[in-house]
């Protein structure tokens, strides 16, 4: 009778768990793309490689991921929690608000990375006329001095939609009788949003944050379409894409060292985050 | 009252032109490009020309979109579908409690959930177990895979769907013989429709708009999808503007129409704050 449900987690383990522990042991390989060559345990020394000085990407890709994670958890959560403010009401135009925010969602990467490299694109388009008033003429995507800076922009455009929704839900959950209540005190405007909104959507701020920390941490398929890492936009999840798919080398102990790198990385600054959310819920909320 | 309304009504004006510049006009603009021809792009970039179609004709026959579009959508519904399929199987006996470590069942799949996306051990696996450059083996490893989370979504959606089902109705199935997959399929699907709907919709799109997948995972241009295609499109033709916004909108156009058919389950899903944690 349970066939099904065996059935069910045996794939899910195959493909959804396996590879996690299998990242972390082909990190202590020498493990190529190139096909029938022996793989060989090599220790330690792919983690070795990836702290000694001749390794090129690293200390570039830890402050590239720094500045990703903390302006996108930062700027998705504030404009999400505008939108949200404005569009979790029941009229006809907050519903189309919260399709619009959704919509790059639904596009995707690929087509989101397009649509923006479009834009500015540097021969022709709005935001060559708009920064040529100023004369200002830039490569955006392809320069040193805008790269990160966009797709930092871009990255918030896509999931704001996503964090807005979560939002909406704490919002919606918020007991009106506690608005009225402070209507009769004659609490209104700032005090309220600061003594009622603001605390009782502490649930709905700890599972954002924390997704998009996650998120922005591991995730470089929108800078793969972007720049492929280029122009100082090398984050670690792309850096260990690179190294293992995107040069001729084809390393992919080393990609996967890195990447191993990347979670540990995740987990030491998402898990106290996590905890440090969940005691000001508790605060908040008694 | 008075005081308040007016900043108010000021701040909702605000917000709502914003939402309008940065969310409407991007994809209109594009929308707009693909509808010119290139010499006036490049002329007068902001205003739009005489219409012509010729990008999409040029982008139709240049980058085979229509059978990568085929592509994406089989590998994206089957996945999707498995997805859905396989989390009602762990779901139902997971929400019944009708195994011993139920609780430990659920725990290891919503575990799956904040896997992070790591794209090399897939490789290794699709290379040793022969699944690489595979129709089959891309469809399979995708219903799991770390990062774009279908099934273990599937699981806890349908689970939260399933205990608001009441005993009775397993009771009276369970008197008149039924089996057990004919009466999944006969009530449990019905009900939880809704869950199903979007544990299905959130599957699918996650693997219609995946690139590192198609990426590595697959080789044989006959089997690329539509966003590997229009990814490498873009890059083959990188200064015809006009002709990359056609294949951007070509591209788009299913998943809008969806999305378009789907309103009011997202703005349903949004409502039901559905994944307050």
């Amino acid at each position: 009778m349970w066939g099904g449900l065996w059935l069910a987690v045996a794939v899910y383990t195959l493909f959804g768990i396996v590879p996690m522990i299998g990242n972390i042991v082909i990190s202590f390989t020498d493990y190529t793309e190139l096909q029938g060559a022996a793989v060989h345990n090599v220790g330690f020394t792919n983690y070795a490689q990836m702290f000694s000085t001749q390794a090129p990407g690293l200390e570039q890709g830890l402050v590239a991921t720094a500045v990703f994670v903390v302006a996108v958890t930062l700027g998705q959560n504030i404009l999400a929690l505008l939108f949200a403010h404005k569009l979790a009401g029941s009229s006809r135009l907050a519903a189309v608000g919260r399709l619009l925010v959704f919509l790059p969602i639904a596009l995707g990467v690929t087509i989101v990375g397009l649509l923006w490299s479009l834009i500015f694109n540097p021969a022709s388009g709005p935001m060559a006329s708009f920064f040529g008033l100023f004369g200002i003429h830039s490569a955006f995507f392809g320069a040193d001095n805008w790269a990160m800076t966009l797709v930092i922009l871009v990255q918030i455009w896509m999931n704001t939609g996503f964090s807005t929704l979560v939002f909406i839900g704490g919002l919606r959950s918020i007991d009106p009788a506690l608005y009225e209540a402070a209507a009769v005190d004659g609490v209104g405007g700032w005090q309220r949003l600061r003594r009622i909104t603001y605390p009782l959507l502490a649930p709905s701020i700890t599972v954002n944050v924390m997704l998009a920390l996650v998120g922005s941490f591991t995730m470089y398929n929108l800078i793969y379409v972007l720049t492929a890492g280029k122009y100082g936009t090398q984050t670690l999840g792309m850096l260990s894409f690179n190294v293992a798919f995107g040069s001729f080398e084809a390393d992919l102990g080393y990609g996967a060292a890195v990447s191993v790198l990347l979670f540990v990385l995740t987990l030491v600054v998402a898990l106290p985050m996590l905890l440090a959310l969940r005691r000001r819920e508790r605060k908040l909320l008694t | 009252m008075i005081r308040l309304a007016r900043p108010r009504l000021l701040s909702n004006i605000a917000v709502g032109v914003l939402i309008v510049l940065l969310f409407l006009l991007p994809v209109l603009y594009v929308l707009m490009m693909a509808f010119e021809t290139p010499a006036h792009f490049l002329n007068s970039p902001m205003t739009p020309g005489t219409p012509t179609v010729s990008n999409f004709g040029q982008a139709w026959s240049s980058a085979n979109l229509g059978g990568e579009l085929v592509n994406t959508v089989i590998f994206s519904v089957v996945s999707g579908a498995l997805s859905v399929a396989f989390g009602l199987l762990i779901a139902f006996p997971v929400a019944r409690r009708l195994l011993r470590g139920h609780s430990m069942i659920y725990t290891y799949l919503f575990i799956g959930m904040f896997l992070p996306m790591s794209i090399i051990p897939m490789y290794a696996e699709a290379r040793m177990l022969g699944l690489w450059d595979n129709a089959v083996g891309y469809i399979l490893i995708h219903i799991a895979m770390p990062g774009l989370p279908g099934m273990a979504l599937a699981v806890v959606l349908l689970t939260a769907s399933i205990s608001s089902v009441p005993l009775e109705l397993d009771e009276a199935a369970w008197m008149e013989g039924s089996s057990y997959l004919a009466y999944l399929w006969r009530v449990i699907v019905p009900i939880s429709r809704p869950a199903l709907l979007i544990g299905f919709l959130y599957a699918m799109l996650n693997d219609w708009n995946d690139i590192i997948g198609p990426v590595v995972l697959l080789n044989n241009p006959a089997l690329a999808t539509v966003t590997k295609g229009i990814n490498s499109f873009a890059g083959d033709n990188s200064s015809q503007y006009t002709l990359i916004a056609a294949a951007v909108v070509i591209a788009s156009l299913p998943v809008v129409i969806l999305f378009i058919a789907c309103q009011r389950q997202i703005n349903e899903a949004s409502l039901a704050g559905s994944l307050k944690g």
